[in-house]
């Protein structure tokens, strides 16, 4: 892999634009910011965060329910009449009930769960939830394996063997029954660490867990491209001429790395936000009756024959999130990449 | 009992109408017709040992009931009648002497087990011996009224119940001596428990290796992963109808591993019979819709209810207790159940189908027969005068559909009645054994109480009763910690009166039925039925047996 | 290159072992966890709970009863379950290994394919429409959780439009052993095959795009057009060579990860008995022999797939072969 020293040499056109340099952080910045993709994901992205803090604003007076409270006798008004919220069916048998569906108004946008509560609502709140626990527990996995996988990559011998040894014990762990027993230990105490407590449904414990998990998966290609680099001539000439080693990594490995990330970074929230949902139905975390994005998707399923918005409406919540983060990932890459040809 | 809830359906009537169901007069005409070829189920999975003296699960008892006997059993019939106790293994039903201590069996001859051996008066009192050895669930609940049980009980290797058992070969005679009457003993003797199996049946848990019966089916194979095939008995030869009927098809075949809603596609393209699994709520809509025809609703002697522990606040105090009761919007529980179609509010303490249920509902706007509605202002008033209000609640469920549910919306009241309630829902796996431990100190949770037999005993005298309080154990029945030495005595009076008379048996526990609601160390909720839904080809008059297995399997044909 | 094996097979049985005595510890600290009560049923006394414990060996101390259960399983090679006394252990996880094995490598074989095929196409057709729309349909495979795709999957194909001519070739749901009739063990496993796929294919679709697009910058790149090579040539022969290696080195991963169990959710919702359905209900009844034996199984194959990974790593790329002399 070339690296951005190199590079700049080589380019045809580099002579001809040498310009004062604005350095490259602010550089990358104007470029992300010229970029149409990267305006729409930026906004969209704002407006998710920012619907989803007005979450409390939405359920008092755009909903008008408590989307925590089950409500199986709740009625609204629908089309100038008074209906109920879960109505029973008359058909046949007359068995059963049905949970309204979307009425594309301002209460029950998306359709009611089967306790009567408001799916939209839920949505908003649980956005949250998902985007917290997914945000910080990316941001864990990406910052550790990146670590890890320099580390490993770099020094190589009894590090590199330790680590991914290591990695592959985080790979193949049981998480599942740890999440079971974590959920059992957890019920009514609190862990005390003298300057902080970790209340039992805290948020921190899926937070740590999923970030966890993923560190193997992403530290693996951080690894192996690092090793590239460390094999390349030109890392061993800056060796030879006595470069410290954190200056190598620092300056050439890192940015080499930094693509793996942000290809990763997208996808990992898609999966975190997926396996809080899990971890949720085994107590770790977000628990019922609150809500996150997955465990809507997981607790309307049952739903899915016959008011399929319940669960397709959290999912493409999921789905908008991801897509907005991957643009504008796909920007900062090609940002920070030197051999892009960009308008400066 | 708290059995599996595997989406059990048990019950008893038949809803009348079911045009694909024929009501048969001739049987022998019926049998002609109909008989042979293989009934396929589905069913989530077999939970535990096959070893009919350990399962305790309503799937395994399907199977049990056409593959094992008992020396009396319950009438293999539809409705009421199914609650009356039939001689099976026995000629008839016991005689019984020395003021109810002694019960006489006469074993019938010429029944043999599925490897030819026939049934020896040896075979009984092995059985009821090797269910202290194997450690069965129930022994020390129901059979330690026979001689020399408690022995057993101690020493469970080397029991012997040579003096509680008395058995002739000659004359083909089992006397069972009982430390005390019994008025519930001929149920328990019924119970699956004291099925009947070889003496040389080893005395360990047989677990997928199943003993060998006498009933009209044997089972060939068995993969707790994969499924259970079941063919008939070549030795079996019906010796009464109301005890063991023989089964239409030749071969019954269980596969295991597919989630309900799968399921339930597979029984509606007529891929499969029939499904334990219960049918998904948010599918009912379409079975009725379109499905009614292969769809048979049974009445089931069980009902939900919320336990709450009368040992620490708040609901220590009995009024805070009947706030709760009056506040329950049984209707809409009823709905998320399934609606009224399929569950009945109930107010108290015996379900319909227990002798000694008497209609009746305090806890609701309109005291009357049955309940019309919540009360929430005389909620709210006894919350005010027991001066709780605010005090921190929380409510447990498991992950499983329904108690799920129940237990959200109990938060939500709670919440709504002025406590500061939260809802804790544990994996399935864990529910049971940590809400029976009182170290955990629960205060509310949720679960179903299904019946083991059909007696009251089973219902007020297992979960309200203080021999059934164990603490710090994860095995405690009566998860109200409920001990009250009036109860108490009014059970043990009933007991004595219906040794002597059934009607004023049932009529003390009637009595006793209100006492315990009025005290409510838990919130009755609702009373299910189950929907079963078959494949077009099945037919017969399926009989589902009061509460002790799911449909019986024998009562069906398909072709 | 034997050292290295045997190296990997030591630590391969350090990390195994140390994996067990960790899933035995957890499941005797906690404290909700009550294996007799599990193994005895519900409603089971006091007494019986202490019969079976007494039974089970279960108040024995910890190191005892875990020596006493891993000579069970590795030397006597007869250890059972706790909730089905006289089932098995071993035999029934061999019988699900082949339906497991079935699921994850045809999911493999189709993600992989599908992967390579968009990951070139849009690496290729970088920034137009066709690069933006397969990675898009990419991310929204990932967002999906697989076990809402696999009911949607049963929805259509079982039951909306099973009688339709798109879906009636379906069969039902189950597993068809492949010696017994292998056209119908792949008509039976196809379904579950697409599901299990797409999510792995929005990951590693993009993965192989980026890959491409930085080797594509490459000086070895550049040489070999300017030597006069066509680009199918250089694409295949040169740049899909180098851009494969993180490719291939996440799919030791998740193939031993999805051998290991994660095709639970696959199995569980197509009816398919494999390991991954085993080790869920060993989880769901507390059933620590098999939960011991399941999660061995499983990291078994995470370590084994992680050395092949390696060993085809160095197989592919020389410069790393050189980094683990170092």
């Amino acid at each position: 892999m070339t690296t951005s020293s190199d590079s700049a040499a080589r380019h045809p056109d580099a002579a001809s634009r040498v310009t004062v340099s604005r350095g490259p952080w602010a550089t990358a910045v104007g470029r992300i910011l010229r970029q149409p993709s990267a305006i729409i994901a930026l906004v969209v992205l704002a407006l998710i965060i920012a619907a989803t803090a007005a979450a409390p604003i939405y359920a008092e007076y755009v909903s008008r329910t408590n989307p925590f409270a089950t409500a199986l006798s709740a009625k609204i008004w629908l089309d100038g009449q008074e209906v109920l919220v879960i109505q029973p069916v008359t058909e046949g048998l007359g068995l059963g009930t049905i949970p309204i569906g979307p009425t594309w108004g301002p209460q029950y946008l998306v359709g009611s769960d089967s306790l009567g509560r408001d799916v939209m609502a839920r949505i908003l709140y649980g956005g949250q939830n998902s985007l917290f626990i997914a945000g910080i527990a990316t941001t864990i996995s990406l910052v550790f394996a990146l670590l890890v996988g320099l580390c490993a990559g770099f020094f190589g011998g009894i590090v590199d063997t330790v680590l991914t040894r290591l990695l592959d014990v985080v790979w193949a762990f049981p998480v599942f029954l740890l999440a079971t027993s974590l959920s059992v230990v957890t019920i009514g105490r609190s862990f005390d660490f003298g300057l902080f407590e970790i209340r039992a449904d805290s948020i921190i414990i899926p937070v740590l867990i999923i970030g966890i998990v993923n560190i193997p998966y992403i530290a693996r290609p951080v690894r192996a491209q690092t090793i590239q680099v460390r094999q390349s001539e030109f890392v061993t000439a800056a060796r030879g001429i006595g470069v410290p080693s954190w200056r190598i990594l620092l300056i050439d490995v890192v940015p080499n790395v930094l693509p793996i990330l942000i290809v990763f970074a997208p996808i990992t929230v898609a999966i975190s936000m997926i396996l809080e949902s899990s971890l949720s139905f085994l107590s770790i975390g977000v628990q019922a009756p609150e809500s996150s994005w997955g465990t809507i998707i997981r607790e309307n399923q049952p739903l899915l024959y016959s008011r399929p918005w319940t669960t397709l409406a959290p999912g493409l919540a999921i789905v908008l999130t991801v897509v907005m983060l991957n643009l504008l990932g796909d920007v900062v890459r090609d940002a920070f990449d030197p051999r892009m040809k960009q308008e400066d | 009992m708290q059995r599996m809830l595997l989406g059990a359906m048990v019950g008893a009537t038949l809803v009348a109408g079911m045009p694909a169901f024929a009501q048969d007069t001739d049987r022998s005409t019926l049998m002609t017709a109909h008989r042979g070829g293989k009934l396929t189920l589905l069913a989530p999975g077999f939970d535990g040992s096959i070893d009919p003296q350990i399962a305790y699960d309503e799937l395994t008892w399907q199977i049990h009931a056409v593959v094992y006997d008992q020396l009396l059993t319950f009438q293999k019939a539809d409705g009421e009648a199914s609650n009356v106790v039939v001689p099976d293994l026995a000629e008839a039903l016991p005689e019984v002497s020395d003021d109810g201590r002694t019960l006489t069996f006469k074993l019938r001859r010429g029944i043999r087990f599925s490897n030819g051996a026939e049934v020896t008066t040896a075979d009984v009192r092995a059985s009821f011996e090797r269910m202290f050895k194997v450690a069965s669930p129930t022994s020390d609940k129901f059979y330690t009224g026979i001689v020399g049980a408690d022995a057993c009980v101690a020493e469970r290797a080397s029991c012997s119940l040579e003096k509680g058992i008395e058995i002739d070969p000659a004359t083909n005679t089992v006397t069972f001596h009982l430390v005390a009457p019994d008025a519930e003993f001929l149920s328990k003797v019924a119970m699956f428990h004291a099925s009947i199996v070889p003496a040389d049946t080893p005395p360990t848990d047989q677990g997928v290796v199943p003993p060998l019966g006498t009933g009209p089916y044997m089972i060939t194979e068995y993969d707790p992963a994969t499924g259970l095939t079941a063919v008939r008995n070549p030795e079996f030869k019906e010796w009464s109808v109301e005890a063991q009927p023989d089964g239409y098809v030749d071969e019954i075949h269980y596969t295991f591993g597919l989630d309900s809603n799968s399921a339930l596609n597979a029984v509606l393209n007529n891929q499969a019979d029939w499904m334990f699994h219960r049918v998904p709520t948010e599918r009912l809509g379409e079975i009725s819709a379109s499905y009614s025809d292969r769809a048979h609703i049974h009445n089931e002697v069980s009902y939900w209810l919320a336990p709450m522990n009368t040992t620490i606040p708040p609901f220590n105090d009995v009024r805070v207790r009947q706030a709760l009761a009056y506040a329950v919007d049984r209707a809409a529980l009823v709905n998320q159940y399934g609606g009224p179609n399929l569950a009945t509010p109930i107010c108290q303490h015996l379900p319909v189908g227990i002798p000694g249920h008497v209609d009746f509902c305090d806890y609701t706007v309109n005291p009357g027969t049955t309940w019309s509605g919540p009360d929430m202002d005389r909620a709210r008033a006894l919350i005010a005068e027991a001066g709780v209000a605010g005090q921190k609640v929380t409510v447990f469920g498991d992950d499983r559909h329904n108690v799920r549910e129940n237990a959200l919306y109990l938060q939500s009241l709670l919440t709504e009645l002025g406590f500061d309630a939260e809802v804790k829902i544990l994996s399935d796996s864990l529910y049971w054994n940590y809400i029976n431990n009182t170290e955990n100190k629960v205060q509310m949770s949720v679960h179903r109480w299904m019946l083991d037999y059909p007696e009251p005993g089973n219902f007020i005298g297992a979960l309200f009763t203080c021999a059934n309080i164990r603490e710090a154990s994860s095995s405690n029945v009566n998860l109200s910690g409920f001990c009250d030495p009036t109860l108490e005595q009014m059970i043990a009076d009933a007991n004595t009166a219906t040794l002597k008379d059934r009607a004023a048996g049932a009529e003390a526990w009637a009595k006793i039925d209100r006492y315990v609601t009025e005290n409510a160390p838990a919130v009755p909720l609702y009373q299910p039925k189950i929907l079963d839904v078959f494949s077009s080809r099945v037919g017969g008059a399926p009989i589902a047996f009061s509460g002790l297995a799911s449909v019986t399997l024998s009562s069906l044909w398909v072709q | 290159m034997l050292r290295f094996v045997l190296f990997r097979l030591m630590q391969m049985i350090f990390i195994m072992t140390g994996l067990s005595m960790v899933v035995f510890l957890i499941f005797f600290a906690t404290p909700g966890i009550d294996p007799a009560a599990n193994i005895a049923g519900r409603g089971a006394s006091e007494e019986v709970l202490a019969a079976v414990r007494e039974s089970f060996g279960l108040d024995r101390p910890l190191p005892i009863q875990y020596l006493s259960m891993m000579k069970r399983m590795l030397i006597d090679q007869d250890l059972t379950s706790f909730s089905n006394r006289s089932y098995q252990v071993l035999p029934a996880i061999l019988n699900s290994l082949p339906v497991t094995f079935s699921v994850a490598f045809g999911t493999a074989v189709i993600w992989v394919s599908v992967s390579i095929a968009f990951g070139t196409a849009a690496a290729l057709t970088r920034g137009k429409l066709t690069d933006k729309l397969l990675m898009t349909i990419g991310l929204i495979g990932i967002s999906m959780p697989v076990f809402w795709v696999a009911s949607v999957a049963n929805l259509f194909t079982q039951h909306r439009y099973q009688d339709s001519w798109l879906f009636s070739w379906v069969p039902p749901l189950g597993y068809v052993p492949l010696s017994e009739d292998p056209g119908s063990w792949a008509l039976h496993l196809i379904i579950p095959w697409i599901t299990g796929s797409i999510l792995y294919i929005g990951l590693y679709s993009r993965l192989l795009r980026s890959s491409l697009v930085e080797v594509y910058h490459e000086d070895f790149i550049r040489t070999a057009r300017a030597k006069g090579l066509s680009e199918t040539r250089i694409l295949f022969r040169h740049a899909l060579r180098t851009a494969m290696l993180p490719f291939v080195s996440l799919l030791g991963l998740d193939l031993g990860a999805l051998i290991a169990g994660n095709t639970l959710i696959v199995e569980l919702l197509f009816g398919l008995p494999g390991l991954g359905m085993l080790t869920f209900r060993a989880l769901q009844s507390l059933d620590l022999p098999f939960m011991m034996t399941t999660i061995m199984y499983g990291s078994f194959f995470v370590v084994l797939l992680n050395t092949l990974v390696d060993l085809l790593y160095a197989f592919l790329d020389p410069r790393v072969k050189d980094a683990r002399r170092n």
